[in-house]
C-alpha cells in the first residue's frame, strides 16, 4: 500500500454538530414464522464533516443501518435524525424529497444508467432537483472534471473501468450538493488500488464541500481514511469511539 | 437533457423493432377495419353522394336507392311546378343482365338512366367517350373496374342486355359500389325501354327509342332548390304536391342507404370485432415489452428511487417509453395502411378509406392503447422497494 495521507484534524467547525443521530434503532425480520433481530437498539452519532466508517462482518447488520438511516428502510422501533429532522414518520414521499434535497447515495454495484453517458448519469441527480438544460451540463461536466474524468464525459458506463464508473457514481452522488454522503461498500467490486483512489477522492471533494459521509465496508486497507469507525457484529454496536483506528493502522 | 426513457428503449433495438412490429399490426388492423367498413358505406351511397341534387323524392315505400318502387314520369313535370325548385331532373334505376355473347356468362348490371344534359347527375372520372354519345340509341358507359367481368376490352363493342344490344361508347374510373352490381350508364329513354325489356334472346333494335311519356315510370325525381331555400320545407311542399311520395335531403338519403345496408349486413360489427381484436393485441405486446424493458431496468428504478425520485417522475419515464412506442408504431403502420388504401382504390371494388378524421381517431387510440398498456409496468414499480439497491 503506498502513500496515503492521514486525515487531518477535523474540519474546524465552530461547534461540531450532529449530522446523523441513531437513537435505540431496532430491526427485526421475519424468515418464514419466525423473527430475528437484525439491529438490536443501535445508537450512532455522526458529527457534521465528518468522514465515518461502518464495518462488521457480512451479516452484521450495516446495510440495514445504512438503509434506515438512508430513510429508504423503517426500523422496527428507534429513532434516527438527519440533519436536525426527524425522519422517522415521515412518509414515503417526505423520504423521498428529504433524500433527493439532502442524501447522495453510492452503491457496490455502482448502480450507474447502462444507457445514459458519464455526463447524462450525473445530470439525473440534477434533472430531479429541478436543475435542467445548459446549468445541469455545465454542473456535470464540471463534478466530472473534479473526480478526474474529463475525457470521460461523453462515455458510456460499458466503456468505463471499474474504478471510472464509481467515480462517474461519486459525481452523481456530489451533484446538486447534498449535505450527507451514504455509501454502501463503494470499494468492494474494485482492485485495491482503484478502490483506495476512489475513496481518498471522495474524502477529500467531502472535505471541500463539509459534506458528512457514512460508508459501510468491510474493507479494511482503507480504514485509515475515515475520521471515525465503529464496529458492528450481530446488530450491535461494538466500538462506539474512534479506538480502532491507531489499532488499524 | 438525454431522455433515460427514449435511451432505455432504444438500448435493446431487436426488442424494440419487434414491438414497433407489433403496434404496426394493431394499428393497421383497426385502421383497415375501419377503412374497410368507411369505405363499403360510403361505396353504398356513392351515387347519391356525387348528385347535385338537394331533394331526391321516390316512391314512399322506398328503402334504399335501388329498393325502391317506381313513380310516375308525370311527377317530374309535377315537381318542376313546386314552389322553390330550381331544377328537377329523372334518375332510373333498375338491374338487368348483360350477356356478351350466346356462350358468355351472364353478368348482373345495374342500368343508371339519366338526363346526358342535366345538371344533377352524371357519372365523373369519364376516361373515354363523352355523356354526349350517350343520347345515342342504345350506347352505354361502363365503369373501367368492371371490364374484366363484363367481358369488355374496349369501346364499340357489343352486348346484349334485357332484350337489345348496346354499344359501348365511354369508360368510368372508381364508380363501384359494393352492394351494387357492375354499373351502366345511359340516357334516360335508353335506360327506359332496355330495363322494361324481358331478358330474351335479343332481336334487331328498333330505332330511336321514343322520349318518356306521363305515364312511363321512373325510379326518382332529382330536385335543386333555388338559393336559400328551407329543405325541409320544401320537401312537405314536394310530398303535398306528389301523391304517393316520400322526400328526402341527398343527406338523408345517403343516411338511409347506408343504414340499410349496415343493419343488413352486420358489416359495422364484423369489422368493429376486427377493430377490438386489434386493439387488444396492441394492449398485449406493448404492454409486454414495457412489462420487460422495466423488468430489466428495475434497478435502474430502484436507483432513481433510492435517489429520491418521485413516483411521477418514474411514472412519466415508462409514459414516455410508451408515447414513443405509440407514435414510432402509429407512423408506420398508418403508412401502410395509407399505401394500402391507394391501392385498393385503383383495384378493388371496396376501398380502404382513411379519413383524417378516422386517422386522427387511430392515432388517438394507438396513445391510449400504449398508455393504458403501461399500466403493468407502472405497476410493477410502484411496488418496487428502492432497498434493492443495497443487494448485489
Amino acid at each position: 500500500m503506498q502513500t496515503f495521507s492521514n486525515p487531518q484534524t477535523k474540519p474546524v467547525t465552530s461547534a461540531p454538530e450532529q449530522a446523523i443521530v441513531a437513537s435505540e434503532v431496532e430491526m427485526m425480520f421475519a424468515s418464514g414464522s419466525q423473527l430475528f433481530p437484525a439491529l438490536k437498539k443501535v445508537n450512532l452519532e455522526v458529527l457534521a464533516g465528518d468522514i465515518h466508517f461502518l464495518m462488521g462482518p457480512s451479516g452484521s447488520g450495516k446495510t440495514t443501518l445504512l438503509s434506515i438511516i438512508g430513510g429508504i428502510l423503517t426500523p422496527t422501533s428507534g429513532h434516527v435524525t438527519l440533519l436536525g429532522k426527524e425522519i422517522t414518520g415521515l412518509s414515503r414521499r417526505q423520504l423521498a424529497k428529504f433524500r433527493l434535497a439532502n442524501i447522495g447515495f453510492i452503491f457496490q454495484g455502482f448502480n450507474l444508467f447502462p444507457a445514459l453517458t458519464a455526463a447524462e448519469n450525473v445530470e439525473t441527480t440534477l434533472k430531479l432537483k429541478g436543475i435542467r438544460g445548459k446549468e445541469a451540463r455545465a454542473q456535470a461536466e464540471y463534478l466530472l472534471v473534479q473526480v478526474g474524468l474529463a475525457d470521460k464525459i461523453k462515455s458510456l458506463p460499458r466503456d468505463l473501468s471499474g474504478g471510472q464508473k464509481q467515480r462517474v457514481a461519486i459525481a452523481r452522488a456530489l451533484a446538486g450538493k447534498p449535505r450527507l454522503i451514504l455509501a454502501d461498500e463503494p470499494t468492494a467490486a474494485l482492485d485495491s488500488h482503484s478502490g483506495r483512489l476512489v475513496i481518498e477522492l471522495l474524502r477529500s471533494l467531502a472535505k471541500d464541500e463539509g459534506c458528512t459521509v457514512l460508508m459501510v465496508t468491510h474493507d479494511p486497507r482503507i480504514v485509515d481514511i475515515a475520521d471515525r469507525v465503529v464496529d458492528l457484529e450481530d446488530g450491535m454496536i461494538l466500538t462506539p469511539d474512534a479506538s480502532r483506528l491507531s489499532t488499524a493502522s | 437533457m438525454a431522455s433515460l426513457a427514449r435511451k432505455n428503449l432504444f438500448q435493446d433495438l431487436p426488442r424494440f423493432l419487434v414491438a414497433q412490429a407489433g403496434i404496426m399490426f394493431a394499428v393497421s388492423l383497426v385502421t383497415i377495419q375501419t377503412g374497410l367498413f368507411n369505405g363499403f358505406m360510403r361505396s353504398t351511397s356513392v351515387l347519391i353522394d356525387h348528385s347535385e341534387a338537394d331533394v331526391w323524392v321516390g316512391s314512399e315505400q322506398m328503402r334504399h336507392l335501388e329498393l325502391t318502387l317506381p313513380v310516375a314520369y308525370q311527377r317530374l313535370s309535377q315537381a318542376r311546378e313546386v314552389e322553390g325548385v330550381a331544377r328537377a331532373e329523372a334518375l332510373i334505376t333498375q338491374g338487368s343482365l348483360w350477356r356478351k355473347s350466346s356462350t358468355a356468362q351472364i353478368v348482373p348490371v345495374r342500368i343508371i338512366g339519366f338526363d346526358p344534359q342535366g345538371e344533377l347527375f352524371k357519372p365523373w372520372n369519364i376516361q373515354q367517350g363523352s355523356l354526349n354519345q350517350l343520347q345515342q340509341p342504345y350506347t352505354v358507359m361502363l365503369e373501367q373496374s368492371d371490364l374484366n367481368i363484363l367481358n369488355v376490352k374496349q369501346v364499340d363493342e357489343v352486348a346484349d342486355v334485357g332484350s337489345y344490344q348496346v354499344n359501348v361508347k365511354g369508360f368510368t374510373r372508381g364508380i363501384r359500389s359494393v352492394t351494387s352490381s357492375n354499373f351502366m350508364f345511359t340516357s334516360l329513354a335508353n335506360a327506359h325501354v332496355i330495363a322494361n325489356s324481358p331478358v330474351a334472346t335479343p332481336r334487331p333494335n328498333p330505332p330511336t327509342p321514343s322520349a318518356l311519356t306521363t305515364q312511363d315510370q321512373i325510379s326518382y325525381v332529382m330536385v335543386k332548390a333555388e338559393p336559400g331555400q328551407d329543405l325541409q320545407a320544401l320537401k312537405q311542399r314536394l310530398e303535398a304536391a306528389l301523391p304517393n311520395t316520400r322526400a328526402l335531403t341527398k343527406a338523408e338519403m345517403s343516411d338511409m342507404t347506408q343504414a340499410y345496408w349496415s343493419k343488413s349486413t352486420s358489416v359495422g360489427f364484423i369489422l368493429g370485432l376486427g377493430a377490438v381484436v386489434g386493439v387488444i393485441v396492441g394492449i398485449v405486446v406493448v404492454g409486454q415489452i414495457l412489462y420487460a424493458s422495466v423488468s430489466d431496468h428495475l434497478k435502474e428504478f430502484g436507483t432513481l428511487k433510492a435517489m429520491g425520485a418521485s413516483d411521477w417522475f418514474i411514472y412519466s419515464v415508462i409514459i414516455e417509453q410508451a408515447l414513443w412506442m405509440a407514435v414510432l408504431g402509429y407512423l408506420p403502420g398508418m403508412g401502410l395502411c395509407v399505401a394500402l388504401g391507394a391501392w385498393t382504390l385503383e383495384t378493388q371494388a371496396v376501398q380502404i378509406l382513411i379519413s383524417p378524421i378516422a386517422a386522427t381517431g387511430v392515432f388517438g387510440l394507438t396513445i391510449v392503447m400504449c398508455v393504458g398498456a403501461a399500466v403493468f409496468a407502472i405497476q410493477k414499480v410502484t411496488q418496487l422497494d428502492p432497498a434493492i439497491v443495497f443487494k448485489t
